[in-house]
């Protein structure tokens, strides 16, 4: 093992980690506020908009991120035409992807809170807005936050198939000095540290939440 | 005589294949208080849940101080005159007492929130918990969170008090101290309806009885005709079940 490989390539891997977190928080920071108007869609009166999330959210949990990448990367240049610039396809494939899943974990949020209380909101003249806004939500946003995190670190996680399409990100930056220095071992080793202390002290936080409500 | 403050013409709900409600007619005047019983089951708190617009009814008329529920377009503001409190309280547990009370005045009526505080406190100190304002619910006994839901209702100022169950939820030692704060409403003149099996309460502050069964009205009469004479026999049926002879 020669880890001086690492201490080498240390800026080149940072870089590749900034990257994979600018996506990550990209990722989230459009998914979320998608996944909560799903989740609202879901939770409607109104059975075609209800329907149609719940169809949006099936379609989507049921393929592979992977997939969705190649959607947004190869066919919808094809079907339109156009170019699209490789980071926009990855952010687009990124958002669709992950709001259902965020979709989902508000749904549960929003349902734990419970409809006694919506009624209690209702019943002092609130509008609905202004009961999911003031009454559910604050509850609902406590009740999800590990839940929530755990998705974010799913998030991090995912942002490695940007591999397939060459993009450089943290995993695909240390395959490309794995290759030019020839030590995979450390190299790999190295990133599954990185990837490991990131995504536990995230979890750390998740849990740190759940302790809080207990 | 003035129109009645809350009027239920010939309501009728179904649920699927169960009829919660058939054919149930009332009034209330301003100023009463009037309790509703019978078994569970029977559409008590059904209806009441009709008079504010929480449950649609398929059949009849409700109107409250000459307002149509049904298809009404502004519910919410229907509701900001009418006060309702719940069996389980249902305060909001993230928000202290103070906030609770003073979340639809400020939000849903626009009083500025000095004024909506120093209504809050008053309410407060009329159902006895002044000092518990800036706890959060969670940290206040049954009956002295029940006490805060009434204070939240209060604070809307409503023309009438829909009370739903409110003591079923408590400990006996705690029951005592809600009733003696709705005595005190009833005795200042509120207008109130109230769903409850504290015959107690019924007979030494309602105006008059309902009694409800099977999602219609059975009977309603003057408070000591109800427990002294009732009619129907499945009124009296239903009083030798739950008033305990000594």
């Amino acid at each position: 093992m020669d880890w001086k490989v690492v201490a080498a390539n240390y800026p080149l891997l940072l870089k590749g980690l900034l990257t994979s977190l600018q996506l990550t928080f990209v990722a989230i920071a459009f998914s979320l506020p998608l996944g909560c108007l799903i989740a609202i869609g879901r939770l409607s009166h109104r059975t075609w908009l209800s329907r149609a999330c719940t169809a949006f959210v099936n379609v989507l949990r049921s393929n592979p991120l992977i997939l969705i990448l190649f959607w947004f990367y190869f066919l919808i240049p094809l079907i339109t035409g156009q170019s699209v610039n490789d980071l926009t396809s990855i952010i687009i494939a990124f958002v669709v992807f992950f709001s259902v899943y965020f979709a989902e974990i508000v749904r549960s949020g929003i349902q734990s809170v419970g409809n006694r209380q919506i009624q209690a909101g209702l019943s002092t003249g609130l509008t609905y807005a202004q009961t999911m806004r003031f009454i559910v939500l604050p509850q609902a946003i406590r009740a999800m936050m590990p839940a929530l995190i755990t998705q974010c670190i799913v998030v991090f996680q995912g942002t490695t198939v940007v591999y397939v399409i060459g993009y450089s990100e943290l995993l695909h930056t240390t395959s490309m000095i794995a290759e030019r220095t020839v030590r995979p071992v450390e190299m790999y080793l190295a990133v599954a540290a990185i990837y490991f202390v990131v995504c536990y002290s995230a979890s750390l936080l998740a849990r740190r939440f759940e302790k809080g409500r207990a | 005589m003035p129109d009645p403050i809350v009027r239920v013409e010939d309501v009728g709900l179904r649920f699927d294949k169960f009829t919660a409600l058939d054919g149930v007619s009332l009034s209330v005047e301003t100023g009463q208080c009037i309790v509703i019983c019978g078994p569970s089951g029977s559409g008590k708190s059904t209806l009441l849940r009709c008079i504010n617009g929480l449950e649609r009814f398929q059949a009849g008329e409700v109107f409250v101080d000459g307002v149509r529920v049904r298809d009404n377009t502004d519910l919410p503001k229907l509701r900001r005159g009418i006060g309702m409190v719940f069996q389980h309280f249902e305060l909001y547990p993230h928000m202290t007492v103070l906030e609770n009370i003073t979340l639809a005045p400020i939000r849903a009526k626009g009083v500025p929130r000095a004024q909506a505080e120093k209504l809050a406190r008053d309410y407060l100190e009329r159902v006895g918990i002044a000092d518990q304002a800036d706890k959060y619910p969670g940290r206040l006994s049954g009956g002295q969170q029940q006490r805060a839901a009434i204070a939240r209702a209060l604070a809307l100022e409503p023309k009438v008090m829909l009370f739903d169950e409110p003591t079923s939820a408590l400990d006996p030692e705690m029951i005592a101290e809600v009733l003696y704060v709705m005595r005190d409403l009833a005795r200042g003149g509120m207008t109130m309806l109230v769903v409850t099996h504290e015959m107690g309460f019924a007979r030494e502050v309602a105006d008059e009885v309902i009694f409800m069964d099977r999602g219609r009205v059975v009977e309603r009469s003057g408070v000591k005709e109800f427990f002294t004479a009732p009619r129907a026999d499945r009124t009296k049926e239903f009083l030798n079940k739950i008033l305990v002879k000594f």
